[in-house]
């Protein structure tokens, strides 16, 4: 909660809204806030927004049944034929939550520094299993005495040479390293012309 | 008691509406109290419990055809056997129509059965309200079943059954109303959700209809009115 | 009754039911339901109405042509005037649709419209799984309390125990619920059009909230 996943999907909008055609779908663990930050953020139009109910249960709604979002990124689809990339964005409750991969091709798992820098080592399937985890507020450490060398030598001790990105989007509002990330899992995911 | 009515309404010429048939028999009478309004009038105590009430309305393309009650109805139990008072009223029209009757008073343990269905040509015009009271002062409240089913050109709009009182499986405090009312407009108008207090319209493909409930009657027909569209009435 | 139909009715069958609360939600908004008792109420409240119906449609639907299918869809359509309550009831469908093509390949799904009814798609998903018309009935039934039971638990941190002993105490209800759909014998007009006004105003309330956790 807080960790800025929200934050992180508008730098990406912002970041790779003119290279590829995209939309996003927020999970609200309450209210459409998500949803109208990105709005209000002028990140992307309306149209490429859709924000999802989670029957309290935003966990269910993005491993157990995803039909909801499911839902969504079709409507997004059948809206913008072109469309290349969706964000699938979600609150999780904590740190056991995981993407189905029903849903979404990779997924990415966003901590922050404030938590702790003992996040890593506790684990669980969003810091172990995700395709990419990103630590953020990076220029927070010093304030909450947390070590940014325990967190990455952690995360690469549970993560079995999955990445590890730490970030400070404070610092650079647009996450090149994660946009670049992106980048390349739509490049390896993209079938090239012969 | 078997009653029947029957009111068929055509283009006159000059644009005005003539009425061919007007017929009632049974413990209603027709009287015609305007050029296409009529008004029944109840020639008996009741409905009692047992009873049956047809009325037929026919509006031809281009007629107008306005029907009021005199006073309202008081529906009562039978002595023997605990049967239910049943009015239907089915109206075939291509004209406008407006049924607007005046309430049904159900009295305790009196089940009062009330069903309108009509078929709409295309650019047919119908307004109908009903207005429901479960119980007379002091009173327990009596049981009221009422079904609309409206079609156009054979294709449902709405249909729907509302049970209310003592042994109706939805009439469940802390909803349980004494008052109910309900309009249903179709033809020239359509319109949006509205939500009052007790009060719901929901839109019909060139329409609406309007639902209010609560304890008192004026309070619940006012409410309906305030929710309804008065441009979207039928003026007869 | 075969296996089948424990699946169809499985709250955990990934069919999107999960975010719908049934009204519920705004039930507790309103003061309606606020503990097990009134809960209970509001359960009843809407399997003898929205229930009673969706069991009827959805054993209308078991069998029917895609011709038959549109005419319930109208039929299912002239009962819920809500549109908050169509637009969940097609969401609901469109979800059952997704998951029951895979479960039970068949080319009856093919005669459904691109976002029926969920009762509708109940009906077309028993018949592909081999059901009985009936067990179509008993799934719309059951199912038309089985989630708002679960969005009121979560929703007023209830005891899971005692909402679900509300659950399994309201059975026989739900089997009359069942049982009254049918004989029909294919008149659409005889089909239940129980309707509670109270879930309509509740709906359309609801839809119009942005702080909402559920679809419905």
């Amino acid at each position: 909660m807080g960790s800025g996943k929200t934050a992180l999907a508008a730098a990406l909008c912002r970041t790779l809204g003119a290279e590829y055609d995209l939309a996003v779908v927020t999970n609200d663990i309450y209210t459409t806030e998500d949803a109208d930050f990105l709005r209000r953020n002028a990140v992307l139009p309306d149209d490429r927004i859709e924000a999802v109910q989670t029957g309290c249960c935003p966990h269910t709604a993005i491993r157990d049944d995803i039909t909801a979002n499911l839902d969504a990124v079709e409507l997004l689809e059948s809206r913008h034929p072109g469309l290349e990339l969706v964000l699938v964005e979600s609150g999780g409750d904590n740190l056991t939550a995981s993407f189905s991969y029903g849903l979404v091709d990779v997924q990415v798992f966003v901590i922050d520094v404030a938590g702790g820098d003992k996040v890593p080592r506790k684990g669980g399937p969003g810091v172990t299993a995700a395709d990419l985890l990103v630590v953020n507020k990076t220029d927070l450490a010093p304030m909450v005495g947390a070590d940014l060398e325990v967190m990455r030598r952690d995360s690469a001790a549970v993560r079995n040479g999955r990445p590890t990105h730490l970030i400070s989007l404070r610092e650079d509002p647009s996450a090149a390293s994660v946009a670049e990330w992106v980048r390349e899992q739509i490049r390896a995911r993209t079938v090239q012309p012969a | 008691m078997k009653t029947v009515v029957e009111v068929v309404a055509r283009a006159g010429p000059g644009g005005r509406t003539v009425l061919p048939v007007v017929r009632a028999s049974g413990q209603l009478a027709v009287r015609r109290t305007g050029p296409s309004t009529v008004h029944l009038v109840a020639t008996a105590f009741g409905p009692l419990g047992g009873d049956d009430v047809e009325v037929s309305l026919v509006v031809e393309d281009g007629a107008v055809l306005t029907v009021r009650s005199v006073a309202a109805a008081i529906a009562l139990p039978a002595r023997g056997e605990p049967l239910p008072s049943v009015q239907r009223i089915h109206a075939s029209v291509a004209g406008a129509l407006d049924v607007g009757l005046e309430p049904t008073v159900v009295a305790a343990r009196a089940h009062h059965v009330a069903v309108l269905t009509a078929e709409l040509a295309d650019g047919a015009v119908l307004t109908a309200t009903e207005q429901v009271l479960l119980g007379r002062t002091g009173e327990q409240p009596g049981r009221w079943t009422g079904t609309t089913r409206i079609e156009r050109a054979s294709r449902p709009l709405l249909h729907t059954t509302v049970g209310l009182g003592p042994g109706a499986a939805a009439w469940l405090p802390p909803v349980a109303p004494r008052a109910y009312a309900t309009t249903v407009h179709l033809g020239d108008g359509e319109s949006g959700v509205g939500t009052g207090e007790d009060a719901v319209r929901l839109p019909l493909p060139g329409g609406w209809v309007t639902t209010a409930w609560g304890a008192e009657l004026h309070r619940v027909v006012a409410a309906v009115e305030s929710l309804t569209d008065p441009g979207a009435r039928v003026t007869a | 009754m075969t296996a089948a139909l424990l699946t169809l009715a499985d709250a955990r069958l990934p069919a999107g039911g999960h975010a719908h609360s049934g009204g519920v939600e705004q039930a507790i908004a309103a003061g309606i339901v606020h503990d097990p008792a009134s809960l209970g109420t509001f359960l009843r409240r809407r399997l003898a109405t929205s229930g009673a119906v969706a069991a009827g449609l959805a054993a209308a639907a078991w069998g029917a042509d895609a011709a038959g299918l549109d005419g319930l869809d109208v039929e299912a359509d002239a009962r819920t005037p809500s549109p908050a309550l169509r637009a969940s009831s097609r969401q609901q469908g469109r979800g059952l649709v997704r998951v029951g093509r895979r479960a039970w390949p068949s080319d009856t799904w093919d005669a459904l419209p691109a976002l029926p009814h969920h009762a509708i798609a109940l009906g077309v998903a028993a018949a592909a799984g081999g059901l009985a018309p009936c067990d179509a009935a008993q799934a719309a039934a059951y199912l038309s309390v089985s989630g708002p039971a679960t969005a009121a638990q979560r929703l007023l941190a209830m005891d899971p125990l005692t909402v679900a002993a509300l659950t399994a105490r309201l059975a026989p209800e739900i089997d009359r619920v069942a049982a009254s759909t049918t004989g029909q014998n294919g008149d659409v007009g005889r089909i239940p059009a129980a309707s509670d006004p109270l879930l309509d105003l509740l709906a359309e309330v609801h839809a119009a909230r942005k702080d909402r956790f559920f679809a419905s």
